[in-house]
């Protein structure tokens, strides 16, 4: 056993030796798999380069106005085309005021009509008591823009529960009191609803007169 | 040993034999010694050779080009990173007629269907040549190269190799300038910053210009149609922030395509805004003007100048106006009619000193200052004889003769608040602050200089530049060109020069057309209010919205401090 002893050192230092390169081999062998990756990520981002400048090229400013000007016949806004903000878009899309010819034309000094009108009725043929028709708001709209407190007077009145034929002669200024006096002495009840109709009608009216609608620009984007 | 024993006895010539082989032994024990330790030498050696490549050596498959992304050249970009030029690889095809072993007419056949810029005996002579490398073609196809690879020829040589590409081609393409074949900068900021682009350090990161892109393209545009309306033999544009100098547009036609910058004609590479020099007329007339606010010679817009027919210079010649009033008139009426005659007159006022070095303060005197190496020297009288009536020429623009750089510097100046600061073509940021001025106006005279400019445009010979809602001032220009030494009746050089928004100014722009056309829209009319102007106001109302300008009708400049000194003609 002695003599195998020199074998064993032998075979001892022979297998760390070996066992080291091993491990250096595998070390080498990684980093060159390492520095294979790292190639290929630079020869990917040439590759993307290549291809950014490809695309660059192609859709270069000078193709896109050439496509612009020729095939969409787009061009640059004008300058009364750039918006403030929300509220002068939303007043671009502001319904325009209708005129209705059938409307009777009244004079700003004329006397308020006689209380013995002809009842009036809705589209529906029923009675006119639930809201007023567009003859009322013909009148209402001009008569408004001169005393804008009237709504709010009616609405005091609403609560009202005694019929006042001395309202009858409400000065011109103040239609919707008119009708609430015509309506009142048939259905004190109904009068309320009635006047709170015409009073949110009114406020409708108003928004709708006040803001100045002004035409959309679409027809001078496509020149 | 000297008395034999009876019982040992050897023949004394056997015992020298055993003395010899002894010895003998000794020496080849000592040889072969010798010989194992040269022999672990060596495997030693080899042994930690190996060792040592193992641990610290190069494999054999390691490809060292790859291993850096760095560009040969680095990128130019515009102020918002979009690249206006950057070195690709591309394809060289080359021929090595020394190592071609196929068929050589059959080759030539092949070479002439693939590149038919010769025939079959062309290529053929090209093939047996005693020529060592022959350039089939750089930036060659892809799908050329691909045919040329099948051919499966040795003697055809395909490479990579670096390559300048402008992606935008046209655009801005003289202030790029172009690269020679050895990559280096030929002109342009590509000469300008070659030192910046080609080293290693400084190479990664893309050099950042203060164009902008989509401003320089729609000036481009502009201009182009404007020199095809009018039938121009040249343009040029520059469109400077007035604050920082930085030049966000500039351009000069015919167009320039610097990825064939070496084909195209002189005319193309000539670059109009920082090396051509004109004489540019009544654009200078604000700056006369702004210099007798300055010096006191001129109190208010409404002092008087007697206006008729024409005024006599001290050297005799006289001065007169395409439009005379016939009657004494205001220097706002001056302006907005760009009276020659008025404008000598408050120049004469200024004197001479004074006007120098106004000129000297602004820049007007020597090299336009700009990172370009293209930059002209104005021409102008030498200062030996520049007398009064010098002076009062030069008032109106005349005796003179700027770039369109020079131009857009000097309103730069007048608007700014009175500070000359130096163009750059290099974006304005942490790395870059803005060059140092110097005062060449006070702010006063900045700001009176306002409503004056506005009411040409609103009221004056520039009507049509008038970019509604943007508050453009400006004046027009025209100036008669000089052919064979003698002023040109026919062919003029006309120019706007304008500032806006004019309520609170920030950039200025030079528009310039050389030779153009009267046409039928322009009732043959050949002056700057006529093509100039309206060109200026079509640049101002597409690039405007893009500089942050926003249009407001109810802004402008302070206008009732003109308006009262005009007098309405009915």
């Amino acid at each position: 056993m002695r003599g195998f002893r020199e074998v064993g050192w032998v075979a001892a230092v022979a297998g760390t030796a070996l066992g080291c390169y091993m491990v250096s081999l595998k070390v080498a062998s990684e980093r060159a798999a390492l520095e294979q990756v790292e190639n290929r990520i630079v020869l990917a981002q040439r590759d993307i380069r290549v291809l950014q400048t490809e695309i660059g090229t192609r859709g270069r400013l000078e193709q896109l106005e050439s496509w612009n000007v020729k095939v969409l016949a787009l061009s640059a806004p004008q300058a009364q085309q750039f918006l403030e903000g929300e509220f002068q878009l939303a007043t671009l899309a502001a319904p325009t005021k209708k005129i209705d010819p059938s409307a009777p034309i009244v004079l700003a000094s004329a006397p308020a009509p006689a209380p013995q009108g002809p009842a009036l009725t809705d589209d529906d043929g029923g009675e006119a008591k639930a809201g007023p028709t567009a003859r009322d708001l013909m009148q209402v709209a001009s008569y408004k823009r001169e005393t804008p407190q009237a709504p709010e007077k009616t609405v005091d009145k609403a609560p009202n529960p005694k019929p006042q034929p001395v309202k009858l002669v409400t000065p011109p200024a103040k239609p919707v009191a008119v009708i609430k006096a015509d309506a009142a002495p048939k259905a004190p009840a109904a009068k309320v609803t009635d006047a709170k109709v015409a009073a949110k009608s009114d406020a409708k009216i108003k928004t709708t007169t006040s803001a100045t609608p002004s035409p959309p620009k679409d027809a001078k984007a496509r020149q | 040993m000297n008395a034999p024993t009876p019982a040992l006895v050897a023949r004394p010539e056997r015992l020298k034999l055993v003395g010899q082989r002894r010895q003998l032994l000794g020496i080849m024990h000592q040889r072969l010694m010798v010989g194992m330790l040269i022999f672990g030498a060596v495997i030693l050696a080899i042994v930690l050779r190996l060792t040592w490549l193992g641990l610290f050596g190069d494999h054999a498959g390691r490809q060292s080009i790859a291993s850096t992304s760095l560009p040969s050249r680095g990128d130019i970009v515009d102020r918002d990173g979009q690249p206006l030029a950057r070195t690709i690889d591309s394809w060289t095809v080359a021929l090595q007629p020394s190592k071609v072993i196929g068929d050589k007419k059959a080759l030539a056949v092949e070479l002439s269907r693939l590149m038919p810029e010769k025939d079959p005996a062309g290529w053929l002579a090209e093939i047996n040549s005693s020529k060592k490398f022959i350039y089939l073609r750089r930036r060659a196809a892809p799908r050329l190269v691909q045919a040329l690879n099948a051919l499966g020829e040795p003697g055809i040589a395909l490479s990579r190799e670096p390559d300048r590409l402008y992606p935008q081609t046209d655009l801005a393409a003289h202030v790029l300038g172009s690269t020679n074949i050895d990559g280096h900068g030929a002109s342009g900021m590509e000469r300008a910053m070659d030192k910046q682009l080609t080293e290693a350090a400084t190479r990664g990161e893309p050099l950042v210009l203060s164009i902008n892109a989509r401003v320089q393209q729609a000036l481009e545009h502009e201009l182009l149609s404007a020199k095809t309306q009018f039938n121009a033999l040249g343009a040029a544009g520059v469109l400077l922030d007035i604050h920082t100098g930085e030049v966000l547009a500039m351009t000069s036609l015919p167009q320039l395509n610097p990825n064939v910058a070496g084909n195209m004609d002189a005319e193309a590479r000539f670059n109009r805004a920082t090396l051509g020099v004109f004489e540019l007329g009544s654009t200078f007339k604000p700056f006369t003007v702004a210099m007798a606010l300055d010096t006191g010679a001129v109190k208010s817009m409404g002092q008087i100048y007697p206006c008729y027919d024409r005024f006599l210079r001290p050297n005799g010649r006289a001065v007169t106006d395409t439009h005379p009033f016939g009657r004494p008139c205001s220097v706002a009426e001056i302006m907005m009619e760009s009276s020659n005659i008025g404008t000598a007159q408050i120049a004469g006022q200024v004197g001479t000193e004074h006007q120098r070095k106004f000129l000297e303060g602004m820049g007007f005197l020597g090299k336009v200052e700009v990172e370009l190496p293209e930059r002209a020297r104005s021409l102008t009288i030498p200062k030996a004889s520049w007398d009064l009536s010098t002076t009062m020429t030069v008032g109106f623009g005349h005796a003179i003769a700027v770039t369109p750089l020079h131009l857009a510097l000097g309103y730069a100046t007048l608007y700014n608040g009175g500070i000359y600061r130096p163009a750059t073509l290099l974006k304005v940021d942490r790395g870059h602050p803005v060059a140092k001025g110097r005062r060449v106006f006070s702010e006063d005279t900045s700001y009176k200089m306002r409503s004056l400019l506005r009411l040409v445009v609103t009221k004056g010979t520039g009507k049509k530049a008038d970019a509604i809602g943007y508050r453009v001032g400006g004046k027009t220009g025209t100036a008669e060109k000089i052919i064979g030494g003698r002023y040109s009746k026919t062919v003029n050089i006309t120019s706007f020069a304008g500032v806006f928004p004019m309520d609170e100014p920030r950039y200025a722009m030079v528009v310039m057309l050389d030779e153009p056309k009267g046409t039928a829209d322009t009732y043959g009319f050949r002056t700057a209010g006529w093509n100039a102007a309206p060109t200026f106001g079509k640049v101002v109302s597409r690039i405007a919205p893009m500089l942050g300008v926003r249009p407001d009708m109810k802004r402008d400049a302070n206008m009732s401090e003109v308006l009262p000194f005009v007098r309405e003609e009915k």
